[in-house]
């Protein structure tokens, strides 16, 4: 097995033994990033100078760091963090040459554990698609099939995991911007409970769904990255205070035996054959193994999108107020003289037509005379929503769901009709109203050679049954078959 | 996933939804999102059939998460990395087109 192969655990291993150094892994990196990854096109921004005197710094701290659990793991992040001199674009032109004057404490703490940062992936502008066709910088394609679509928006992160090109990545998920390209790309995503990991220094998109989560090849190594990044952070208000548990000590041992899952009939209409038949199989092995299933309804799952579609437009209609043209990011060139010029013009100009539509869909729901019936109405769904959620969980520890209806779908087949690109987030925006934890796990790969996910999705702040049970899932599965041109 | 019913949008309306976002849009981008806006807004009109309680309080952030700390200042050391990023900057302001002439001061 070629090193690329190797799992965290490994990796480390190795370090602490000397048999490999984190230059030596740096340097494999850098060098099929740009053999694999400016083809892919998931990297915005790679410094391979400032990579390699993190490494080399890693190297000469080996007595005081080797033994930190991400030592010298190379870990991509979205361009929707702020990580001190590196740019975050937020694959915005509105963000172009924008550096970070700080770090958010996410990457801080993997930083702090020995995380060596290889570079900023790509994504939809402002973290708004699911295709990653919303770039400024032109789409990332998926490892599976280049024709194809790697999902979103943190699709370049899911790319760079599935192509081997770091051991793990960072993204955000609003609506399933982690788990629906996970799914897409073959890899594991995590969407944490909102409140579980800090959101300080992300990029805001909608404050009361975004969350900040992580990417790998399995279960165990998004759990060591969850475990060096969860926590309170007095620098976000919506951080939660509980105690984050070790998660990879329970997640070794993990067993399906006695769970108790619920499928919500509801969420299996309209899925992708293949994709059903996957999901079909995966209840089946955790039946054979000992879980029990159980029926649960989700009744106002259905009304997730438009829900979502009036909640996250208009959240983000607010934060995006901030790009004027004046503290950062791009001012428009013909609008000297005047302030609104100045605004209108540099807005008009440095977004993309997609957040354009969202930041118009926003200002129309929270509009005088509309609020009640649009931006009300949603939060009172949203609840309800919500609701179902909590009596769910009455009669199971875990629901299972498919990530996503389809498959990795060609690129432009959606993009013309804002309602078909946003139906491919229907299993994936339930979670997000009700704040809940989600882990996207590959079940499978289609007739055409294309990944599968099931998403486990758990009770509030209880990743470690999620991460558990996906862990007990992946055991049965076996290895995961690894996408084309990694082994070439 | 087809639109319910469209909403039909006037030209004018999205004109102002424009003007109060602060974005400055082409004719064709106006047809454009004229079309749209209409697609989504009849899309999710389906919500005002749901039975509600106008009444329910509207809750987000998980219970355990308490939004309170002490308020406290905390200065962030490195403004020449903030101005940095500034498109027009002049020592250590921002720089803006004129807001105030002449004519405003009192």
């Amino acid at each position: 097995m070629k090193i690329n192969e190797w799992n965290i655990d490994s990796l480390t291993g190795a370090y602490r033994k000397r048999s490999l150094s984190p230059v030596e892994v740096a340097k494999y990196c850098l060098s099929a990033i740009e053999k694999r990854g400016k083809d892919l096109n998931c990297f915005l921004q790679v410094r391979e100078d400032a990579v390699l005197a993190s490494a080399e710094d890693l190297e000469k701290k080996f007595n005081d760091k080797a033994k930190l659990p991400l030592y010298g793991v190379p870990i991509a992040i979205k361009d929707n963090f702020l990580v001190d001199g590196w740019q975050a674009t937020a694959a915005s032109k509105i963000l172009q040459g924008y550096v970070s004057p700080y770090t958010a404490t996410s990457v801080e703490r993997l930083e702090a554990a020995g995380a060596l940062i290889i570079g900023k992936t790509n994504l939809d502008e402002f973290a708004m698609g699911s295709s990653n066709e919303n770039s400024a910088y032109g789409p990332v394609k998926n490892p599976w099939d280049t024709s194809r679509v790697p999902g979103g928006s943190s699709g370049g992160s899911a790319a760079a995991v599935a192509a081997h090109l770091c051991w793990g990545a960072l993204g955000t998920d609003t609506g399933g911007s982690i788990r629906q390209p996970a799914s897409l790309c073959g890899v594991v995503g995590l969407k944490p409970t909102y409140g579980r990991v800090s959101r300080y220094g992300v990029i805001a998109f909608a404050s009361s769904l975004d969350q900040v989560g992580p990417f790998g090849r399995s279960v165990n190594d998004v759990a060591r990255m969850m475990e060096a990044m969860a926590g309170y952070d007095r620098k976000d208000a919506t951080s939660s205070r509980s105690v984050v548990p070790v998660y990879t000590e329970s997640v070794a041992r993990a067993s399906a035996k006695n769970a108790r899952f619920g499928v919500a009939k509801e969420l299996l209409e309209g899925l992708d054959p293949e994709v059903r038949q996957s999901f079909d199989l995966l209840v089946q092995t955790m039946v054979a193994n000992g879980a029990k299933v159980v029926d649960v309804s989700l009744p106002h799952s259905r009304y997730a999108l438009s829900t979502y579609y009036l909640i996250a437009p208009s959240e983000a209609s607010s934060n995006l107020a901030r790009y004027d043209g004046i503290h950062y990011g791009y001012r428009s060139k013909g609008s000297r003289g005047e302030l609104e010029q100045v605004y209108l013009k540099s807005r008009g100009e440095g977004f993309g037509p997609e957040v354009k539509l969202r930041i118009m869909l926003g200002t129309y729901a929270l509009s005088a005379g509309y609020y009640d019936a649009y931006y009300g109405k949603a939060n009172q769904v949203r609840q309800l929503i919500s609701q179902d959620f909590v009596q769910a969980f009455e009669k199971c520890d875990c629901v299972l769901m498919p990530t996503s209806p389809s498959v990795a779908f060609k690129f432009g087949e959606k993009a013309a009709d804002p309602l078909k690109m946003y139906a491919s987030d229907v299993c994936t925006l339930p979670i997000n109203l009700a704040g809940l934890p989600s882990v996207s796990v590959p079940s499978g790969l289609s007739s055409d050679k294309l990944p599968i996910g099931v998403q486990f999705v758990g009770r509030h702040f209880e990743e470690q049954r999620i991460l558990d049970l996906a862990a007990a899932y992946e055991k049965l599965r076996g290895p995961f078959p690894i996408a084309p041109g990694v082994r070439e | 996933m087809c639109p319910m019913s469209e909403e039909r949008l006037s030209k004018e309306t999205v004109e102002h939804i424009a003007r109060l976002a602060r974005l400055e849009l082409s004719s064709a981008e106006l047809a454009l999102y004229q079309d749209r806006l209409g697609r989504v807004l009849g899309y999710v009109k389906e919500l005002s059939s749901v039975k509600t309680d106008p009444k329910a309080v509207v809750q987000h952030v998980p219970r355990d998460v308490v939004a309170l700390r002490e308020d406290r200042v905390l200065d962030f050391a490195n403004t020449r990395k903030l101005l940095a990023n500034a498109p027009e900057k002049s020592e250590d302001s921002f720089l803006l087109p004129a807001v105030l002439d002449g004519s405003n001061e009192n």
